[in-house]
């Protein structure tokens, strides 16, 4: 069901949408944004930007931004390395996925939190491989037995060889971007074919409030020069680094995200560049950062809105849950964001599966559990089709009062299609539920997740591309 | 594909007039009755029990399956004779007096046809006359009784006993199922077994028979 089209839920009204735009766009002339990289600068003021080399505040006249906003493509594919895995973010085409990056993970045989290591970049690879729901593999972990100089192509080529869903990931330096490139154009088949066909993009990041920094904003000139899908999410905090109103909130983080994508275009025009937001807002009790809250839901869902308006895909950020264990808060919470964000029709939702913990802990279970709920909120994204078909006038008819349907063929036509069948909610009766020994859904995630990990095969990447991989960087330990 | 594997298909995807079709041609060219039901109609039917059971099948699907075997019996059914018959065993099925809800009854019904075994539906509204007179012509191995209602109940209790006295019970094994039917309930009317659902209920006779 990946890519359907949603749009059903709109917290911004068409006039409300105006109102956050025009605030935004007033925001990037004044104050503007401050741009801690030099060449950044330097690219701003000779586009015409007003660019104050003292504070480093760079104000964004309106006709740059609509240049802007015009010149990034209004359709972005993300591939995977079988094209039955590719994304087209367009409109309010929904999928969700996997995010990043957590330094812990649930382990699967003891429950115990422990840091997260390569092999469990490997084993989420594979264990989103086969779970259908999940349509992208972003980075989700950052292994804390890697170095951080051979971080980047560690936390890409363990995905790319254990998954054939598109990957997306956060990058750590200009070397790793580099050598990650380098890596992916040899899988697939050379420079011109990764741009065809990216089979990985990049996401750097603003900070809030109104801040482009000097190595995102670097890593961002990075990416975007090399032609490779990026996006440049901002991360407000309603309440700390952004106002504590859900529609100021909105509006900073759309001034934001909007001033990355003018770099992007101003570095090079045209490359794919996404809308981002990972927006939520801190915890006015404890002065956490939340990720389960419902709030983050209407942010995320009215960035949505504000991506639609201007015809560029958004990345979204949905699915979380402030839990420390896959339990019932986890399942609300989750379920909430990710509903309201996924019908109102982000493209690429990420961190929908697998997180916990305010965003620090991977589990395996969750995982499962995530894929089946993502597999619910695309039922609900798919609607409902209103034909003389799905009408069912005449098999009304001809069942007659007092007959049943479960018998005749308009039944068995549409029987798959119609319902979501749930493969870890549990709908057995009682005694045969007592006789599978009385799990609840974790204990069965936990089966399912340990049964993949033990028989899934992903597609595996040629020899001989392993072999040239595998000579020219040893760090892999391939 | 054989003609006997083509009507076995055509069972397994439920495909009615095909399989009365095919099981016609069959006869035209000249194959045993008694052949083509057990080579053909019943192998398919076989498949379809064995992949509902592996959650591969949805209720609908065996359904129309059930359905498609059906059309091919009728159609051979008039070249068979009596003592042919290869189906595993004869089941009466019905919900019991003033109860009209037949839903679970035909779930039922259809998990036993499609297991393989010979079903004759009462009905609803079935008073324990009937039953008595349906056990007496058709003397099946199994007899099986629905009420939703728990004000119907007592009926099921009121059948078994008229069966009792006219010692129709031997050899004979009553089932008894429904939304509010408990398996200590079916002890204490004199019931041989209960069963959950229909699954249960056609894997339970399997295993008597």
């Amino acid at each position: 069901m990946r890519g359907l089209t949603a749009g059903q839920y709109r917290p911004l009204t068409d006039e409300n949408i105006k109102a956050v735009h025009e605030t935004s766009a007033n925001l990037l002339q004044n104050p503007g944004i401050r741009c801690d990289n030099e060449k950044a600068l330097e690219l701003f003021a000779q586009n015409g930007a007003e660019v104050n080399k003292e504070t480093k505040m760079v104000k964004i006249p309106r006709g740059m931004l609509e240049d802007a906003i015009a010149s990034a493509p209004s359709r972005v594919t993300l591939c995977g390395r079988e094209e039955k895995n590719d994304l087209i973010l367009e409109g309010k085409r929904t999928h969700l996925g996997t995010g990043g990056t957590v330094l812990n993970a649930l382990d699967l045989e003891t429950g115990e939190r422990r840091p997260t290591v390569r092999k469990d970049m490997k084993d989420f690879a594979k264990l989103v491989d086969a779970l259908d729901n999940i349509h992208f593999f972003m980075l989700p972990l950052y292994p804390n037995d890697i170095e951080v100089q051979n971080i980047d192509v560690n936390r890409f080529f363990w995905a790319l060889a254990n998954t054939s869903k598109h990957i997306m990931g956060g990058v750590y330096t200009v070397d790793g971007i580099r050598s990650v490139i380098d890596i992916a154009e040899k899988i697939s088949g050379g420079p011109e074919k990764l741009r065809q066909r990216p089979i990985v993009s990049m996401v750097t990041c603003v900070m809030s409030p109104l801040v482009i920094d000097d190595t995102y904003g670097g890593l961002l000139m990075e990416v975007a020069g090399q032609g490779i899908p990026v996006v440049c999410p901002a991360e407000p905090l309603a309440g700390a680094t952004a106002p504590s109103t859900i529609a100021g909130t909105v509006a900073i983080s759309n001034a934001e995200t909007l001033s990355g994508i003018v770099l992007a275009q101003l570095t090079n025009k045209g490359t794919p560049t996404i809308y981002g937001t990972v927006s939520s807002s801190m915890d006015m009790k404890t002065g956490s950062y939340l990720s389960g809250n419902i709030e983050m839901g209407l942010i995320n869902a009215a960035s949505a809105q504000m991506a639609q308006y201007y015809e560029i895909p958004i990345y979204a950020t949905a699915g979380m849950s402030d839990s420390k264990l896959p339990d019932a808060q986890a399942g609300y919470e989750k379920m909430a964001t990710a509903m309201i964000t996924a019908l109102a029709g982000a493209n690429f939702i990420h961190d929908a599966a697998g997180f916990l913990e305010f965003c620090t802990t991977i589990s395996y279970e969750q995982m499962v559990l995530d894929d089946e709920m993502i597999g619910i909120c695309m039922r609900a994204v798919k609607g409902i089709e209103v034909t003389e078909e799905t009408l069912a006038e005449e098999v009304i008819r001809s069942v007659g009062a007092g007959g049943n349907f479960l018998a005749n063929p308009h039944t068995m036509k549409h029987c798959r299609s119609e319902f979501f069948y749930p493969t870890i909610g549990d709908r057995q009766s009682r005694k045969l539920w007592e006789k599978n020994g009385a799990q609840d859904a974790r204990q069965r995630s936990i089966e399912k997740a340990k049964l993949i990990l033990s028989e899934h095969k992903p597609l595996q990447i040629a020899d001989e591309v392993i072999n040239d991989i595998k000579a020219k960087y040893p760090q892999l330990d391939i | 594909m054989s003609l006997y594997e083509q009507i076995s298909l055509a069972v397994q995807k439920g495909e009615i007039e095909e399989v009365g079709s095919l099981s016609k041609q069959a006869l035209e060219e000249g194959n045993n009755a008694l052949d083509v039901l057990n080579s053909a109609l019943m192998p398919g039917i076989e498949i379809v029990g064995e992949k509902f059971g592996r959650d591969e099948l949805f209720i609908p699907e065996v359904m129309m399956c059930a359905q498609a075997l059906q059309a091919g019996i009728n159609t051979i059914n008039p070249f068979l004779t009596k003592e042919q018959s290869s189906y595993k065993a004869k089941i009466v099925i019905g919900t019991v007096a003033n109860d009209v809800h037949d839903l679970g009854k035909n779930l039922v019904k259809m998990m036993f046809t499609a297991n393989g075994f010979e079903v004759i539906d009462m009905g609803v509204d079935v008073s324990a006359e009937k039953f008595a007179a349906a056990l007496e012509e058709h003397k099946p191995q199994v007899l099986g009784l629905s009420a939703l209602l728990t004000t119907t109940m007592p009926e099921m209790s009121k059948t078994i006993e008229l069966i009792n006295s006219k010692g129709l019970h031997n050899g004979l094994q009553i089932m008894v199922g429904g939304a509010p039917v408990t398996e200590d309930f079916a002890k204490e009317i004199g019931a041989d077994f209960y069963a959950d659902n229909a699954i249960e209920a056609a894997n339970t006779v399997k295993g008597m028979i």
